[in-house]
C-alpha cells in the first residue's frame, strides 16, 4: 500500500484522534498553568506553576496516592494468583458445563462497573448477608468508616479484575503445547513439578501482559470508589483519580485538577515507556 | 493434563461451582432484592425464599403510568421482538448477516423511540434512550472509521503506520481525568456541554486506540492476496477493501464492536462530567448510591437489574466472541 492509500485509510481516525486525544492533553496542560474554576471559565488567570506547587504540598494528595499504591500492590497479585488457579481448574474440565462456569465468572467483569460496585456493597449494607453472617459467625459488626471502605474497595477490586486475568490465562493454557507435559510425565514429575517448569513458563508473557495492564486499570481506579465510598467524607478512601475529580467537581479548582491528571500522566508515562519501547521494537520486527 | 482422578474431578467441580457462585451472589442478591418490598428487603435477618415477590420495583422504575394500562402495550414489544426472532431463524440463508441485522435494529429504534408517545414513561427510560443512542452512534461512528485505520495500518509496512501505533497504545494507558477536563472545558467554550454529539465524539476518541488496535490485528489474518486478486479484477483499493475484506473479516468485526459497544454503554466518568440533564444509566444508578432510606434500596436493586440484563444477553449470545476478543492479548480498556 502506497503512503498516499495509507494516509487516506487512516485520515479518519487519526484526525479525530488529534483533535480529541492530542488537542485536550495540551489543553489540559496549558490550564494547569492557570487559576481556573467554573466562574472564570472564559478568563483563565495565568499563575504559572503555583498548582503543582499546591498539589505536591498537599498531604490528601499523597495519601490518595498511597492507597492507589496499596490497591495496586494487593489487586494485581491478587488477580494473577486466583485467576491462575481458575484457570487451571477450567483447563481440567471440558464440555458445556465449561462455558457455563466462564459465563458466570465473567459477570463481574463484563456489567457495568458502578453496577457491580453497587450490587456488591449491597451485601455489606447494615442489612446485607454479609453483615448478617460476620454478625452471627464471626460476632464481628461490621460498621462503615474510612478502614472498612478501604478493604471493601480492596475486596472488590479483586471480584472485578480476576475474571479477566482468569480468560487470559485460560485461552493462554490452550496454546500449551502437548509434548513437553507427556515427557514430564514420562520423568514421573509430580503435578507441582508440572506447574512450575512447564507451565508456569509457557504463561510467562501473559503473566508480564497481565501485570502491565492491571498496573494500568488499578492506577486510573474511579468508578468502584464513587459508588463504594458513597461520595460521603465520613468513609474517605480517595485515590488518585478521586482526588482528583473532586479536585475538579467538590472545590470547583479546575487549574489544581488539570496539574493533577498531569502529575498522573507523568506518574504512568514512567511505567509505560519501557513498554512503548518494547512494543515499538516488536512493531517493527513485525512489519 | 487432564486428571482422571474422580475424587480429583468432584473437587475440582465443587471449586468451580464455588468461585461461579462468588461471582454472581451479588447479583443475584439483587435481583432478590428487585422483587422485594421494601419491609423484606431491610429485614433484619436477610432473606432469600419467605417473600412474596412484586413486580412494583420495576414499575416505579419504568412508568409513570398505572401497570395495567401499560399492558396491551408491553404485549405489543413482546409481539414485536418475538416476530424479529422469527424472522432472524427464518431468514437464515436469504439475508447476509449485516443486512439482517441492520434490519432488526432499525425496527426496534423505532419502536423504542416511539414508545413514549403512547405509553407515560418514567425518567429511567429516557435515560435508557440516551444510552441507546449514544452506545449505538458510537458504536457505528469508531466502527467505521477503526475500520478504515486498522486495515490501513495493517496493508502498510511504513514507520508511520508503527508509530501511529504506539502513539494510539499510549494515549490508551492515560488516566482518563486528562482527558476529561479539558472536554469540559472546550465543550462549554463551544457550546456543546450536555449535548449527545460531544459525548459520543469523546467516546469514540477515547476508545479509538484500543479499536484500531485489535481490528487490525484482525485484518493482519487476512491473507494479502486476496484484495490483491480482486484489485487485479480493475476494483480500486476502498472497493475492494469494502466489497471484499470487510465480509471476510466480519467475526472480527463483530468482536471489536461488542467490546466498543460494552466500553459505551458502561462509561461512567465521561458521561458524568460532560451530561447534566442528558443522563446515561450508568450515571443514573450512581444517583441511587448515595442515598439510605428504605424504599431506595428495591429500586436500586430494580435499576442495577434492568441495567444488567441486556449485557447477561450480550454474554450468552456472543460468548465465543467475547472470549476470544478477551483473550486475544495486546487490546484490553
Amino acid at each position: 500500500m502506497s503512503r498516499q492509500t495509507f494516509l487516506r485509510f487512516v485520515a479518519p481516525s487519526t484526525i479525530l484522534m488529534l483533535l480529541l486525544m492530542v488537542l485536550p492533553l495540551f489543553t489540559s496542560i496549558w490550564l494547569s498553568f492557570h487559576f481556573i474554576t467554573y466562574r472564570n471559565l472564559h478568563d483563565p488567570q495565568w499563575i504559572g506553576l503555583a498548582n503543582y506547587r499546591e498539589v505536591l504540598t498537599d498531604p490528601a494528595f499523597w495519601e490518595s496516592l498511597r492507597f492507589t499504591m496499596l490497591y495496586m500492590v494487593t489487586i494485581v497479585p491478587a488477580q494473577i494468583v486466583l485467576g491462575f488457579i481458575v484457570a487451571m481448574l477450567l483447563d481440567q474440565i471440558e464440555g458445556r458445563i465449561r462455558g457455563v462456569y466462564i459465563a458466570a465468572s465473567l459477570l463481574p467483569f463484563i456489567v457495568t462497573p458502578v453496577v457491580g460496585a453497587l450490587v456488591f456493597r449491597h451485601l455489606f449494607d447494615p442489612n446485607g448477608p454479609c453483615t448478617y453472617l460476620l454478625k452471627t459467625l464471626f460476632h464481628y459488626k461490621l460498621a462503615m468508616n474510612s478502614t472498612t471502605v478501604r478493604a471493601l474497595i480492596i475486596l472488590h477490586g479483586i471480584w472485578y479484575t480476576t475474571p479477566w486475568a482468569m480468560i487470559v490465562l485460560f485461552a493462554g493454557l490452550q496454546t500449551l503445547p502437548q509434548e513437553p507435559m507427556e515427557a514430564a510425565t514420562v520423568d514421573g514429575a509430580n503435578w507441582i513439578q508440572k506447574i512450575w517448569y512447564v507451565v508456569l513458563p509457557h504463561l510467562r508473557s501473559l503473566f508480564v501482559f497481565i501485570s502491565l495492564i492491571s498496573i494500568m486499570d488499578a492506577y486510573r481506579v474511579f468508578d468502584s470508589i464513587y459508588v463504594l465510598t458513597k461520595q460521603n467524607p465520613l468513609y474517605k478512601a480517595d485515590t488518585i483519580m478521586y482526588y482528583n475529580f473532586k479536585m475538579a467537581m467538590s472545590y470547583q479548582d479546575l487549574g489544581k485538577a488539570n496539574a493533577i491528571a498531569i502529575l498522573t500522566v507523568i506518574g504512568i508515562m514512567i511505567i509505560l515507556i519501557p513498554f512503548l519501547i518494547s512494543t515499538y521494537r516488536q512493531q517493527m520486527e513485525e512489519r | 493434563m487432564r486428571t482422571r482422578n474422580p475424587i480429583l474431578r468432584v473437587i475440582i467441580h465443587l471449586s468451580l461451582i464455588i468461585w461461579a457462585i462468588y461471582s454472581t451472589f451479588p447479583f443475584f442478591w439483587a435481583f432478590l432484592g428487585s422483587i422485594k418490598k421494601p419491609v423484606d428487603a431491610n429485614a433484619r435477618v436477610p432473606v432469600i425464599f419467605g417473600f412474596t415477590p412484586t413486580a412494583q420495583n420495576y414499575v416505579e422504575l419504568w412508568l409513570n403510568m398505572p401497570p395495567e394500562k401499560f399492558v396491551p402495550i408491553g404485549i405489543g414489544i413482546l409481539v414485536t421482538i418475538l416476530a424479529l426472532i422469527a424472522f432472524a431463524v427464518f431468514t437464515k440463508d436469504s439475508l447476509t448477516g449485516p443486512a439482517k441485522s441492520l434490519i432488526i435494529i432499525s425496527v426496534l429504534v423505532v419502536m423504542f423511540a416511539l414508545l413514549p408517545q403512547i405509553a407515560d414513561m418514567s425518567k429511567f427510560y429516557t435515560y435508557f434512550l440516551n444510552s441507546v443512542i449514544i452506545t449505538v452512534c458510537t458504536l457505528l461512528i469508531s466502527i467505521s472509521i477503526g475500520c478504515l485505520a486498522g486495515y490501513g495500518i495493517a496493508r502498510y509496512s511504513g514507520l508511520l503506520g508503527v508509530i501511529l501505533l504506539v502513539v494510539a497504545l499510549g494515549f490508551r494507558a492515560l488516566p482518563r481525568m486528562a482527558f476529561v477536563l479539558p472536554y469540559y472545558y472546550l465543550a462549554n467554550i463551544v457550546g456543546l456541554y450536555d449535548t449527545h454529539i460531544m459525548l459520543i465524539l469523546a467516546l469514540v476518541a477515547v476508545n479509538q486506540p484500543f479499536t484500531v488496535w485489535m481490528l487490525r490485528s484482525f485484518f493482519m489474518e487476512i491473507p494479502r492476496e486476496i484484495e490483491e486478486a480482486a484489485m487485479i479484477d480493475g476494483a480500486g483499493r476502498l472497493q475492494s477493501f469494502l466489497r471484499v475484506i470487510v465480509p471476510i473479516t466480519w467475526p472480527g468485526i463483530i468482536t471489536t464492536s461488542l467490546f466498543t459497544l460494552l466500553l459505551a454503554y458502561n462509561e461512567f466518568l465521561l458521561a458524568r462530567v460532560l451530561m447534566q440533564t442528558n443522563l446515561t444509566l450508568p450515571v443514573a444508578i450512581a444517583q441511587f448510591t448515595s442515598g439510605e432510606d428504605a424504599g431506595h434500596i428495591t429500586i436500586a436493586n430494580a435499576a442495577a437489574i434492568s441495567i444488567s440484563l441486556p449485557i447477561v444477553f450480550v454474554i450468552i449470545f456472543f460468548q465465543k466472541h467475547l472470549i476470544k476478543g478477551l483473550a486475544s492479548g495486546a487490546v484490553k480498556g
